[in-house]
């Protein structure tokens, strides 16, 4: 068995106003697994995700990631720790209009550390889009949109890669393609945490936690993560 | 990658890009023509200082009588018309003596100047070339008694062809302005008749002097167009014995203001007056002082305005962009890479409407020089990077509240998917 790379504790968060988004969560993730988060819209699963992605900080409660207590950076060391340990693909892609393929890449290199083409090109070619380099995002389809959005996420090769809805904007040939794309980065060994809707979706993943009301309601695990247990046993 | 994101996110907002430029363009183009004019005419001001080698003018000490009416004076019947030749050397009697570095006076005449052929109204002056001076009274026991002084002591750089008159005993001889020269069409060697005639029903009769032409003098200024004889000459033509108008003196003095000379002076020759050169030139500088002085309020408001142009744009860019910093942001941009991408587009649109207004404001400074100072203004190396400094910061200073407004977006709301 790998160990924990994420452990939360008793995580709260409160926004002003006094929405409670998330009322004590506790849990913990392997290194190395594919951890799918299910449930309604507002339980609190995008605040979830947000505040293991260094995005957001959590009210109360503790979040370590890596052996690094992440509730109390600030904001810059949030940045720099969110930078180098997790990648981050969005339903909505988030890439930068006036910028090609390659070039919202290498931008999440230049924030990271050096710009390198050759290995942003690579990132590209990776998840298939090497012909489309010098595209601008309005030249690409949604599926191709996506497969930047991870290439970007995996460039600076981050350990965790967080998914929210990667495939809530897609048609299913498109969807089908991303989860083929994630699936084969945890089999590679990233751990892998993705929010989603669609329970389908969710039984891909080696467990499943569901939230309801900003608490974990449900968590299955549905096999023992076998991509780790391989590199354990190597 | 930097220059990159720039250029590209520069070129997609080209329009509002410009917008903003031509805020800075506007405060930009009057800063320069302030600049400009400002520099120029002060220098052309402070280099007819220097021109001018006497920077003290000593006159006769003219008294007026007030007649209750604006404007209206009448002159004194204790006017003074001449100041004494015998009293010239207490000039170098007063507690700054060795600052001055040289007197000479000056007796003025309109008299008729003949080559033989044509006949020229010009003004005949009398004045010291070469001249030895006697202190009777020195100022300390060890100050010297004779003072070399005259007319090549003060103008050392007047332009003579021929040569100066050396002899201060020579009655013989006579420097011409270039214009008598051209006028008359007399060269060096060539005599020369002055013939003084008293107005009618004054004292004197017609009185002639001949001359020779030994040197003729250039300076671009009034001096061009009189004839310099030795003052006896001037004196003896024109039955005014021992008589001058004025006496220009050369005082150098770095650590006291040429006033001091003027009133010490004054004391010394109760009769006279001292005017500084800075006086006679005081309604050009106050004139420069008054455009400078509204210019520099344009500038201000323009300047202003120019911040509030580019505050606007960067304020809206950045809300306009908010998702995309939230997105730099999440992929790892730190908060000074924000600013710096910030700032940078700032700069260039201050260096864009600062390089466009240096542009426009030298066209202005023309304008302005021609209009208020009826003369042209000369391009200074110093204000095109002032300009651009001045450009380049008031864009930085307005940008800086829309930049904190950038740094302090948090990724997880812009970014969040509904």
């Amino acid at each position: 068995m790998a160990g924990d790379i994420i452990e939360v504790e008793r995580l709260r968060k409160l926004y002003e106003g006094g929405t409670r988004a998330l009322d004590g969560v506790d849990l913990s993730i392997e290194e190395g697994s594919w951890t799918t988060i299910v449930g309604p819209s507002g339980s609190g699963k995008t605040t979830l995700l947000n505040i293991i992605g260094c995005l957001d900080s959590p009210s109360e409660g503790r979040v370590v990631i890596d052996d690094t207590e992440v509730g109390g950076l600030g904001q810059d060391e949030l940045t720099r720790f969110r930078k180098d340990h997790i990648g981050l693909v969005f339903q909505q892609y988030h890439l930068v209009p006036y910028l090609t393929a390659l070039e919202n890449v290498m931008m999440a290199q230049y924030f990271h550390s050096i710009v390198d083409e050759e290995g942003a090109a690579a990132a590209l070619e990776r998840v298939g889009l090497g012909h489309r380099l010098d595209h601008l995002p309005s030249q690409l389809s949604g599926g191709e949109q996506q497969r930047v959005c991870i290439a970007r996420a995996l460039v600076n090769e981050p350990r965790i890669l967080l998914a929210d809805e990667p495939t809530g904007n897609l048609d299913q040939a498109n969807g089908r393609n991303v989860l083929e794309l994630i699936d084969a980065l945890h089999r590679e060994g990233h751990t892998i945490i993705m929010v989603t809707h669609n329970p389908e979706i969710a039984v891909m993943g080696d467990r499943t936690i569901e939230i309801v009301d900003g608490k974990v309601s449900n968590d299955t695990r549905r096999r023992e993560h076998p991509h780790a247990q391989e590199a354990e046993a190597a | 990658m930097l220059m990159r994101i720039l250029r590209k996110s520069l070129a997609r907002r080209k329009s509002r890009i410009a917008l903003a430029a031509v805020a800075v363009l506007m405060g930009a183009a009057v800063a320069t023509a302030l600049m400009t004019v400002s520099l120029d005419v002060t220098e052309k001001v402070s280099l007819e200082f220097r021109k001018y080698g006497a920077n003290l003018m000593v006159v006769p000490r003219s008294d007026t009588i007030d007649v209750g009416f604006p404007g209206v004076q009448l002159g004194s019947v204790t006017e003074q018309r001449y100041i004494n030749e015998s009293e010239l050397w207490k000039i170098k009697t007063i507690y700054w003596r060795n600052n001055v570095l040289g007197f000479t006076p000056f007796l003025y005449q309109v008299v008729e100047a003949s080559d033989g052929n044509d006949t020229q109204d010009v003004v005949l002056a009398g004045t010291y070339f070469n001249k030895e001076v006697t202190i009777l009274e020195p100022y300390a026991p060890q100050d010297a008694t004779l003072f070399r002084t005259g007319i090549q002591e003060i103008n050392p750089w007047w332009k003579v062809d021929g040569q100066w008159i050396g002899d201060p005993n020579d009655t013989r001889s006579a420097m011409v302005g270039t214009a008598v020269a051209e006028k008359l069409g007399v060269g060096i060697g060539d005599e020369l008749t002055l013939t003084y005639r008293p107005l009618v029903g004054a004292e004197g009769n017609t009185t002639t002097h001949g001359a020779t032409v030994v040197g003729i003098i250039t300076t671009d200024g009034v001096e061009d167009n009189q004839v310099f004889v030795n003052l006896q000459v001037a004196q003896g033509l024109t039955s005014r014995p021992g008589k001058v108008h004025t006496v220009q003196v050369s005082a150098l003095c770095t650590k006291c203001p040429v006033e001091t000379f003027a009133s010490e002076i004054e004391a010394k020759i109760p009769s006279v007056e001292g005017k500084t050169v800075k006086q006679l030139v005081n309604a050009e500088m106050s004139t420069l002082d008054m455009v400078t002085g509204l210019m520099l309020m344009v500038t201000l408001v323009a300047l202003f305005a120019s911040a509030l142009g580019v505050m606007t744009t960067m304020t809206s860019s950045v809300i306009e962009r908010r998702k995309e910093i939230g997105l730099m942001k999440a992929v790892g941009a730190e908060r000074r890479k924000i600013v710096a991408l910030f700032l940078s587009e700032a700069a260039i649109i201050g260096a864009l409407g600062g390089a466009a207004g240096f542009a426009g404001g030298v066209v202005l400074a023309q304008v302005i020089g021609m209009s208020v100072f009826s003369t042209s203004i000369g391009l200074h190396a110093l204000v095109l990077p002032a300009v651009l400094g001045l450009s380049i910061a008031v864009a930085l200073l307005a940008s800086l509240l829309p930049v904190r407004r950038a740094t302090s977006i948090e990724p997880a709301i812009v970014l969040r998917g509904e």
